[in-house]
């Protein structure tokens, strides 16, 4: 925080912080509904929050509620899952790390790396310049405090919510889902080549009876997402040098 | 189904995936990904993990398809003409709650 005062760097933490007050108030819906549905799967308020706070993603936690409700047991299967949902990171990482100030400490690098997101990625991505280490944890602290807040509101509320509200929020996880595809799909030849792969996978996996008798839903998700980028990466390998990552 | 105690175990490792997945690159990749198969991959997943998780799930996500349905091409439209994630998340939740209360009185 003693970065505000130095000319240098002129965006400290409280300015990160302000900027990430708006992905913090997107959160609050988004895990309102997680928290509701870990709730209904049987959880505790306080698992509820762990499992929300541990993960921080709603994706994430989504796969994980659905993992438990099938009835898996075995704690590798949790583990993949969470692995193939999140690799992208591995791409995030790299490209952010590329825009850190070259005196950004290992702890600090550590601490934003936790608190990064899809959101704060593409949000700093968007920044000119070296970004600042009390920037760059500014802005990942108030969308955690957010996403935290929401799932505790969600993890209480959910016995009051009448059946009507609930049932309604059972779609918003999904819509949130499309709001990200969609855009890109748009943008980009090669995604739309890689969802409709994805799509028609998911389609014809889920109409043949044997298939969904030997295999969790978890691992139809793992297949076709593979198998469709697999394909997409292989039929449209992406030509530019550089970090142009899109989200 | 697994007992909470070992749910609790469960979110503990998955915790250690999501730390690894996010630390792991930041603090020891200084290059970029040179590999352009790998690279494209990456990129890809996303939107495929998404893609597989909507479809057909959507569907069986609020009490009626008619109204799943209502809402999942909302959701498509909203997004297409550029609203913002949590505009299209919250309308097409109304969407789909007004759906229902009108659903309800043709019953």
């Amino acid at each position: 925080m003693e970065n505000c005062t130095s000319l240098a760097k002129p965006k400290g933490f409280m300015k990160g912080f302000k900027d990430g007050m708006p992905i913090a108030l997107g959160y609050i819906p988004i895990t309102i509904a997680c928290a509701i549905m870990a709730i209904k799967a049987g959880l505790s308020i306080g698992v509820s929050e762990l499992l929300g706070s541990a993960l921080y993603t709603s994706t994430g936690q989504k796969a994980a509620i659905d993992l438990l409700k099938g009835g898996e047991t075995s704690i590798i299967m949790y583990m993949i899952t969470l692995f193939v949902i999140n690799c992208r990171y591995v791409l995030f990482s790299i490209s952010i790390a590329q825009r850190f100030e070259k005196d950004m400490k290992p702890w600090q690098k550590i601490l934003f790396g936790i608190l990064n997101t899809d959101e704060i990625f593409g949000f700093a991505m968007k920044e000119k310049g070296a970004l600042s280490p009390s920037y760059l944890i500014g802005l990942g602290t108030s969308p955690y405090i957010g996403f935290f807040i929401g799932t505790t509101i969600g993890s209480l509320v959910t016995d009051l919510l009448p059946v009507s509200v609930s049932s309604a929020l059972g779609i918003i996880l999904f819509a949130m889902f499309i709001a990200i595809i969609v855009p890109a799909a748009k943008e980009s030849k090669s995604i739309r080549f890689v969802v409709f792969i994805a799509l028609v996978l998911s389609v014809v996996m889920e109409c043949i009876p044997a298939i969904k008798a030997y295999l969790d839903a978890s691992w139809i998700i793992i297949i076709c997402a593979i198998v469709s980028s697999l394909v997409g990466a292989w039929l449209f390998p992406i030509k530019e040098e550089g970090e142009d990552i899109v989200l | 189904m697994m007992s909470e105690q070992n749910f609790i175990y469960a979110i503990l490792a998955m915790c250690g995936v999501m730390i690894a997945v996010k630390v792991i690159p930041i603090l020891f990749c200084k290059g970029k990904i040179k590999n352009n198969f790998i690279k494209s991959f990456l990129e890809y997943v996303p939107f495929a993990v998404l893609t597989s998780m909507i479809i057909p799930e959507i569907f069986h996500s609020t009490s009626s398809v008619i109204s799943a349905t209502i809402g999942f091409i909302a959701a498509i439209i909203l997004a297409y003409v550029g609203q913002s994630l949590v505009v299209v998340a919250l309308s097409t939740t109304l969407i789909v709650f007004i759906a229902e209360q009108i659903m309800q009185w043709f019953r």
